[in-house]
């Protein structure tokens, strides 16, 4: 018997045993997770996530040029080479940490002067996205796994400290991946993101904003009902903590809106998955109304995936930037015109309870073309006032600075 | 290669490279599939006739170069692969996809008879788990997106089980979500039209 004849009559033997015809379609129904939700009328759509890039881009094919500020600003490429880099932290001695998420790297990217070395810290890590700085030590948080890299600038090579047991984060892949920070408490911040599209999920498990002790002990949840935040920062003078939040696929083109949130109060709903966007009650989600949550304080369009946000606290930007949020817009999949693939600079009101969003950073969306060049992902203010934004389609991280 | 995959392709290269440019790239990976004896297992044309070894021949280059690094990094556990892919630069798994794209695509030499009611419900199954959204109706894959019609149906049975109990993860969990819950039976299925195609 040859080994295909062999299959054969496997298959025969397989297919003999081969389910009803109802039971049949009801296994093949389960969509994988982004596809969740996608009703009748977008069925033949063929929006699907845009795939990440692995390889290096060459300096020289950095869309450096494409990039367009307001007058007076700059861009400059600050590091190249690491593909895949997203959320960026500084050490106490100035190395820059990126997380990244496919690749399963971390690297280290060293200011010396007039040019930048960069160096993989970390790898085969599943989504090592998080990374946080604190007392010398810096902690890399991938799906279900906590790092500690203790003294790091003095040990660059180190082994890292296991504290994944202590933090016992969810083990769901999708939206597993973290943003963290250290907020002014000296707590280690955490998104938890739902594990899919939309559904009915565990709202003290997923969907949230948690705390921590930095040692992993005294979990307490921050914000409930936020679908997947990957980025924020405390306004400056008040602690108080804002993050972006991406709303769920497959509800059209134009809704809901990605949003801005506020957490003033501790634990407090912010609406998903019953309320999104702005004040959108979601059809499969009617348990809850949108009036019981608190109003997101800036709407950042449909479907443009805001990740890092921080709030400015320089002073080499002109005044008016000055405690103003700098959101990264990763760009859009699940509209069929593209959007995002920028950064946009959110200005508060003086109770912090509104904000108005103006474009900063343009011209990787070619919105004639319907393509992108490249995808902001996150922004960090450099204590000289700079802003550097990560570009993970590029690999790359470029500083933006203002001089007349 | 159709040419709106070629377009599509182009449109979402950041940013593209000039002809040129791709056929000193596909020769340079020419010479190292020969240097590191990719043709002992995926066949010289890159047509396997070896059960278990994918077909590589006008596969996705943008596909390949996502696999390779995978593999390089310990990201896809494949021991195979390990000495093969250890050591690239990314210059050269680029390189070896420009390479594999360019071979013509042709099903392997041992391919089974069609068996016309796997087929028919493979097709119903197919359809129902939009395979040719991702994969172009024609299946033949986009970017990221592999090219399967026609590979080995061996292959591609392997490859649904391992993705649908969570032995292997693509560049996102995709395909674990689409296959999850499907029978052997129904894989089988799925996995002989593909390979008919």
């Amino acid at each position: 018997m040859t080994s295909h004849s062999a299959w054969r009559m496997a298959l025969a033997g397989a297919l003999s045993l081969s389910l009803g015809s109802a039971a049949l379609a009801q296994q093949a129904a389960a969509p994988p997770a982004w596809a969740q939700g996608r009703p009748a009328e977008q069925a033949t759509s063929s929006l699907a996530p845009h795939a990440p890039r692995l390889t290096a881009t060459p300096a020289d094919r950095i869309p450096l040029d494409s990039i367009r500020l307001p007058e007076g600003f700059r861009a400059e490429l600050w590091a190249s080479g690491m593909p895949g880099a997203r959320m960026m932290a500084r050490g106490e001695d100035g190395t820059v940490y990126v997380g990244t998420r496919t690749i399963g790297r971390v690297y280290a990217v060293k200011d010396e002067g007039s040019a930048r070395s960069t160096r993989i810290l970390a790898q085969r890590l599943d989504n090592p996205n998080g990374v946080a700085v604190r007392d010398g030590a810096l902690y890399v948080i991938a799906v279900n796994r906590v790092l500690r890299f203790d003294n790091i600038a003095q040990n660059p090579s180190a082994e890292p400290v296991e504290l994944t047991q202590a933090f016992a984060l969810p083990t769901e892949g999708h939206h597993g991946w973290k943003f963290a920070a250290f907020g002014p408490d000296g707590k280690l911040y955490m998104n938890i993101g739902v594990p899919c599209n939309v559904c009915t999920f565990d709202e003290n498990r997923h969907a949230l904003i948690v705390r921590y002790n930095p040692d992993g002990s005294g979990r307490e949840v921050m914000g409930h009902g936020i679908r997947n935040s990957v980025g924020f920062d405390w306004r400056p003078g008040t602690n108080v903590l804002y993050a972006s939040n991406n709303a769920r696929d497959w509800a059209g083109n134009e809704l809901p809106e990605d949003t801005l949130h506020r957490l003033s109060r501790p634990g407090e709903h912010h609406g998903f998955p019953y309320c999104s966007g702005n004040a959108w009650q979601d059809p499969g989600h009617t348990g809850r109304q949108c009036s019981e949550f608190p109003a997101p304080v800036a709407m950042l369009g449909p479907h443009t995936a805001p990740l890092g946000m921080r709030f400015y606290t320089g002073t080499m930007f002109p005044e008016a930037y000055r405690g103003r949020a700098f959101v990264a817009r990763h760009g859009s999949w699940n509209r069929d015109a593209k959007s995002g693939f920028d950064v946009v600079a959110v200005t508060l009101n003086e109770d912090g309870t509104q904000g108005r969003v103006e474009p900063f950073l343009s011209g990787l969306l070619d919105t004639a073309e319907n393509s992108f060049k490249g995808r902001p992902t996150d922004v960090l203010v450099m204590p000289d006032g700079a802003l550097l934004v990560s570009d993970e389609q590029n690999g790359a991280i470029y500083r933006i600075t203002y001089g007349r | 290669m159709g040419l709106r995959v070629v377009l599509l392709g182009l449109a979402l290269m950041a940013p593209a490279l000039p002809a040129a440019a791709q056929g000193d790239a596909a020769a340079r990976g020419a010479a190292l599939a020969a240097e590191r004896n990719c043709g002992a297992c995926h066949g010289e044309r890159g047509i396997s006739a070896m059960p278990g070894i994918p077909s590589l021949a006008g596969q996705q280059a943008e596909f390949i170069a996502l696999q390779l690094v995978l593999f390089r990094e310990g990201l896809r556990d494949v021991p195979a692969m390990q000495a093969p892919a250890d050591g690239l630069t990314d210059q050269q798994v680029e390189d070896l996809g420009a390479y594999v794209a360019t071979l013509p695509h042709a099903p392997p030499p041992d391919r089974a008879p069609r068996d016309a009611s796997a087929l028919e419900a493979g097709a119903a199954l197919a359809g129902q788990l939009r395979c040719g959204v991702c994969h172009l109706p024609a299946l033949t894959g986009q970017n990221q997106v592999p090219h399967i019609a026609g590979q080995r149906e061996d292959y591609l049975a392997e490859t649904l089980i391992a993705y649908r109990d969570s032995k292997r993860h693509g560049s996102d969990t995709q395909m674990n979500g689409v296959v999850q819950g499907l029978s052997d039976a129904q894989i089988a299925q799925i996995a002989h039209y593909v390979a008919q195609r």
